[in-house]
């Protein structure tokens, strides 16, 4: 067949669904015929399944004319997917075409949610196009003669590739490909990612830096532009309006006109627990919507999660609460209004939930943003301003990700074993380890198969062997097992499944939350009230009950900081605040209640001011500062600052950050003027002292339970079985410890640090932030009480320590102020 | 650097590693080792750096040289686990170690009696001194004062500026003092003291009494 012909095949399809093809899907076919790579940039809903899954089926009628009588057997294509929910919907789209164009193909998912028997199946007699996830991929790599099952491969596509790009998941991702390159013949890789600052970077990091991949491939843009319409509701007395919180239940009456004014309306929240009370208040205060309205996140039982979809899609819901689940994916043409419930933190996030309305021809997606305290208000009103700039954040790939690739190394020595001359070569053309050197490499085949650099006598050290042949192989069985459960990079508290007592499923929860139950306790999940009965091989057995109940669960959830571009419209609106009302946002001028309480003792700073309030209340000594820089410069600010103090005289801290600016809580008094004149703000020695800073607070400590867990050093525990998550961080924490003390040159133990240092502080925009701060002026105030804006960082209970005093010392003070209680 | 308690008339001081020193019977009491680990953790292809390993002996050579006594009472779980290549450093550390030496075995104890009479260590269940009950798990027997390990007990101390220290201690209640855990690659668990306890908590080299 001609490629026209082809062609042909793929515009009859779609004439009969009356639909059309877009620009960018005849592009996609194209490019995927002649064989090249790519990515493409196209968001939710816009048809990106069929830009790439049709050049799949009609690259095989091309080479297979009898495909109608005579089908070929063997996996043919893989997509990878970050959320297993989105399995379903790409799996009926892909089977529609197959089935229409009679190719005879099977579509067939393999996620942590598939069935052993179906995975055993599987592996006999592989589907033609597979549906999995990252860590799915990487299982498979972990089962013996694993290039058999993907030697007729010709085609990855990665979906949502903006998802899993800076992310460790991505990180796995590229390795997977590395050896998925190697071991067939003919493989396109195409990623496919909504729009993101760095699309170029990120065909790089999918395809390889230096990589025939990459010189052989295209980035295709969709181009599509929807309008967006960004409302902000405005609470009507600002002058009682919280100063602080994250539920945002006070708005709650408003959004009921928005609900029932429109076809269906997603309420999303950022939280599990955030969405749980949502839905119950709502059906509290208005049980007339019972029925109309559902909830919908990540902790819900399948069933429960596919059934509303369909719901939504039959338009038989009014509402659904829900959370980044319902982010991806799933294309909701019946949903006509997006509520989102308290700040995204980021622009990619907000645009991509306003799109998840208005999928009618011409619709305008609307989104209304509720604060959940007054401040958020500025974030709205910047958002706004995001949007009418498109402005759009990076995502930042890793580099040297040590623990991945040891995770990696183990799973290839799992299955068939590996060379490794030849992994390394494969894995030096990846992005992340483009930079590797011999020593680091050496280092890791040495902590594979020896547990250290060198040999011990009375060693029993044993993971990783290494056959006469060469070959590193794993050969006790139980560490091959004890491997595979442990297979993926999302470290999260540990999770418990929720159940009946008389069976029946409905959902996990966090570790950390049921530790605080009571048998007899009532608690809300599942929009359900439950008795908690007990524990029972990491199952929570639970009952009905009819008491009501005030304990919802917590899920911890990262906390996220602005990126940089949500920063800079962040300070430019609050720099609004004290320009004429003719230039001020809607939102800025329904704040003037709270600027005005600002104002009072303190200042709303202008841009040439830089602000710093001091005031002093049962908790001691409270020195906060401004620069509105998004939390991770603030954590890495505070960390600077309260380090350089330290060194003047022996002091003790405790931290808190927000996006805002940070807080200094001490026992004792700072003297600003002191700080001041000693320079402390200088970006002079700022990495060194940055570093230094770091061995101070439990930072890196924290970061290092994932790599822990990662590299395997840590076991999580065998599935129903797993080890609590206290001992989890315990023997994590054991292990920093012993690196510390002993092996501080430990690749993993210095992992740590680059990775706080690079991921979660930014250097580059603390250098930038203080270089900006040095040229303000200081504005110190000095107040009786907390002021609005000093209020949410002062309440924070999430803290970073510093101290560079002697432990007896601290001890004496504070045993002096217990007696005198 | 030390403190020193009185009970029924005898005197011990409480020492920074974790041991504690008794006069009137020249014994060093030791609790909770838990030697073995560190192998253990690497038998399970855990790369827990070796020279840990050599952290417990060091410690313990410390203690011995600053008290020079003429016995060592282990209050239990000495060794991790099974048998495995770490004994052979025990054995070793034995051999240099001219004391007399005595097990109180502890749950985690599951190396059989002979292998230590072999090295010329004898164990026992519980050892009862005079007025003192030695044990592994805490234990309340009328008329005695019991000295036991098992909990490594940590203490959690809060000052304002919500300041708080979690350190290892010297738990002692009314006819009771548990001895935190010796091993470097140990946990600890918190303990609320109530009125009447003493707490003396590690910090830095030092025994300090809170």
């Amino acid at each position: 067949m001609t490629k026209d012909e082809l062609y042909v095949l793929a515009e009859d399809w779609f004439e009969k669904q009356n639909w059309k093809p877009f620009a960018f899907q005849r592009r996609t076919w194209k490019a995927f015929l002649q064989g090249k790579n790519g990515l493409l940039n196209a968001p939710t809903g816009s048809g990106k399944t069929y830009a790439l899954w049709f050049p799949i089926v009609l690259n095989y009628i091309k080479e297979h004319p009898d495909y109608k009588t005579k089908h070929t057997k063997g996996l043919k294509a893989i997509w990878i997917t970050p959320l297993r929910a989105l399995s379903q919907e790409i799996k009926q789209a892909a089977e529609r075409v197959a089935d229409d164009l009679g190719t005879g193909w099977s579509v067939g998912i393999r996620t942590g949610d598939t069935s052993t028997g179906e995975r055993a199946k599987q592996k006999r007699n592989m589907p033609d196009l597979l549906i999995t996830t990252p860590e799915s991929l990487q299982l498979l790599l972990a089962t013996k003669g694993y290039p058999k099952i993907f030697g007729q491969c010709t085609a990855v596509i990665v979906d949502e590739w903006h998802e899993l790009l800076g992310t460790k998941r991505g990180v796995q991702t590229e390795l997977g490909l590395s050896r998925l390159k190697s071991i067939t013949d003919n493989l396109r890789i195409w990623g496919i990612s909504a729009t993101i600052g760095n699309l170029d970077q990120a065909r790089q990091v999918l395809l390889g830096p230096d990589s025939m991949a990459l010189v052989n491939s295209v980035l295709i843009k969709a181009n599509l532009k929807r309008e967006i319409k960004i409302k902000s509701i405005i609470p009507n007395e600002m002058e009682t309006f919280p100063w602080r919180g994250h539920l945002g239940l006070r708005l709650l009456d408003t959004t009921i006109p928005i609900i029932t004014k429109s076809k269906t309306t997603l309420l999303f929240t950022n939280t599990r627990s955030q969405c749980e009370i949502w839905f119950q208040k709502i059906l509290e205060k208005h049980p007339e919507l019972a029925g109309e309205i559902a909830m919908h996140h990540g902790s819900i039982n399948k069933e429960t999660r596919q059934w509303v979809e369909q719901a939504i899609r039959n338009e038989s819901l009014k509402a659904v609460v829900c959370t980044s689940s319902l982010d991806l994916g799933v294309d909701f043409a019946p949903v006509e209004t997006v509520v989102q419930i308290g700040g995204t933190k980021g622009i990619s996030r907000f645009l991509q939930r306003a799109g998840r309305s208005g999928h009618r021809p011409g619709a305008k997606s609307v989104i209304y943003f509720l604060p959940t305290h007054a401040l958020e208000l500025v974030e709205a009103s910047a958002l706004q301003q995001a949007v009418k700039k498109m402005a759009v954040e990076d995502r930042i790939p890793y580099l040297n990700c040590f623990d991945v690739l040891i995770q990696y190394l183990t799973t290839l020595a799992v299955s068939d074993g590996f060379f490794p001359d030849r992994i390394h070569d494969e894995i030096k053309g990846t992005f992340c380890f483009q930079a590797i050197n011999r020593d680091q490499w050496q280092w890791i085949l040495n902590f594979l198969v020896m547990g250290s650099q060198s040999l011990h006598s009375y060693d029993e050290f044993k993971k990783v062997e290494v056959g006469d042949d060469g070959l590193f192989k794993v050969n006790h069985r139980g560490i091959a097992m004890r491997h595979r459960f442990q297979i993926g990079t999302i470290v999260g508290d540990a999770n418990l499944t929720v159940r009946y007592q008389k069976g029946g499923y409905i959902g996990t929860i966090e570790e950390y939350f049921i530790s605080k139950l009571k048998a007899g306790d009532v608690f809300t999940f599942a929009g359900r009230n439950l008795e908690f009965i007990r524990i029972k091989q990491m199952q929570v057995l639970v009952r009905n009950s009819n008491k009501k109940s005030t304990k919802v669960p917590a899920w911890m959830g990262g906390r996220m900081s602005f990126s940089t571009q949500m920063s800079d419209l962040l300070r430019n609106e609050l720099y609004s605040a004290s320009m004429p009302i003719k230039k001020q946002s809607l939102e800025i001028r329904s704040l003037k209640p709270i600027f005005d309480k600002q104002r009072e003792e303190s200042i709303v700073p202008k841009p040439d001011q830089f602000l710093i309030e001091t005031f002093t209340t049962n908790d001691g000594y409270h020195h906060v500062f401004y620069p509105f820089e998004g939390r991770a410069v603030h954590e890495a600010m505070g960390s600077l600052l309260s380090y350089r103090i330290s060194l003047l005289s022996p002091i003790t801290f405790s931290l808190a950050f927000n996006d805002y600016g940070f807080e200094l809580l001490s026992d004792q008094e700072l003297d600003i003027g002191d700080i001041l004149d000693n320079n402390l703000f200088t970006t002079d020695h700022m990495s060194d002292d940055l570093q230094k800073s770091l061995n101070s607070t439990e930072m890196a400590k924290r970061k290092f339970r994932d790599i822990a867990v990662i590299s395997g050093l840590v076991f999580t525990g065998y599935p129903e079985k797993g080890i609590k998550m206290k001992h989890l961080q315990s023997s994590s924490e054991l292990f920093f410890n012993v690196f510390k003390d002993y092996e501080a040159d430990n690749l993993l133990y210095q992992q740590a640090f680059t990775e706080t240092f690079e991921h979660q502080l930014e250097e580059g925009r603390l250098r930038l932030a203080l270089e900006r701060i040095n040229g303000q002026k200081v504005v110190w105030k000095h107040c009786s009480q907390p002021t609005p804006f000093a209020f949410p960082l002062i309440t924070d209970r999430l803290r970073e320590k510093l101290s560079s005093e002697k432990l007896a010392e601290r001890i004496k003070r504070m045993t002096a102020k217990l007696l005198k209680k | 650097m030390t403190q020193h308690v009185q009970i029924h008339d005898n005197n011990f001081t409480l020492h920074p590693t974790g041991s504690l020193f008794w006069k009137e019977r020249s014994s060093l009491l030791i609790s909770d080792v838990h030697l073995g680990k560190v192998s253990h953790f690497r038998k399970f292809g855990a790369a827990v750096p070796l020279k840990a390993l050599q952290a417990n002996f060091d410690l313990m050579d410390s203690a011995i040289a600053y008290f020079c006594p003429k016995r060592i009472i282990y209050l239990g779980d000495l060794f991790h686990a099974h048998i495995n290549n770490e004994w052979h450093h025990f054995e070793s550390w034995v051999e240099r170690t001219p004391l007399e030496m005595i097990l109180v075995t502890g749950n985690h104890d599951v190396i059989s009696p002979l292998k230590y009479e072999a090295l010329g260590i004898r164990s026992y269940h519980e050892l009862i001194i005079d007025k003192f009950l030695l044990t592994h798990k805490p234990e309340n027997r009328k008329g005695y004062f019991n000295f036991c390990g098992h909990i490594h007990p940590n203490v959690k101390i809060k000052g304002i500026g919500k300041q708080s220290l979690r350190l290892p201690c010297f738990f002692k209640h009314q006819d009771q003092m548990i001895l935190p855990a010796f091993g470097e690659f140990t946990g600890s668990h918190s303990l609320k003291p109530k009125k009447q306890d003493e707490v003396f908590a590690l910090a830095d080299g030092l025994v300090i009494k809170i």
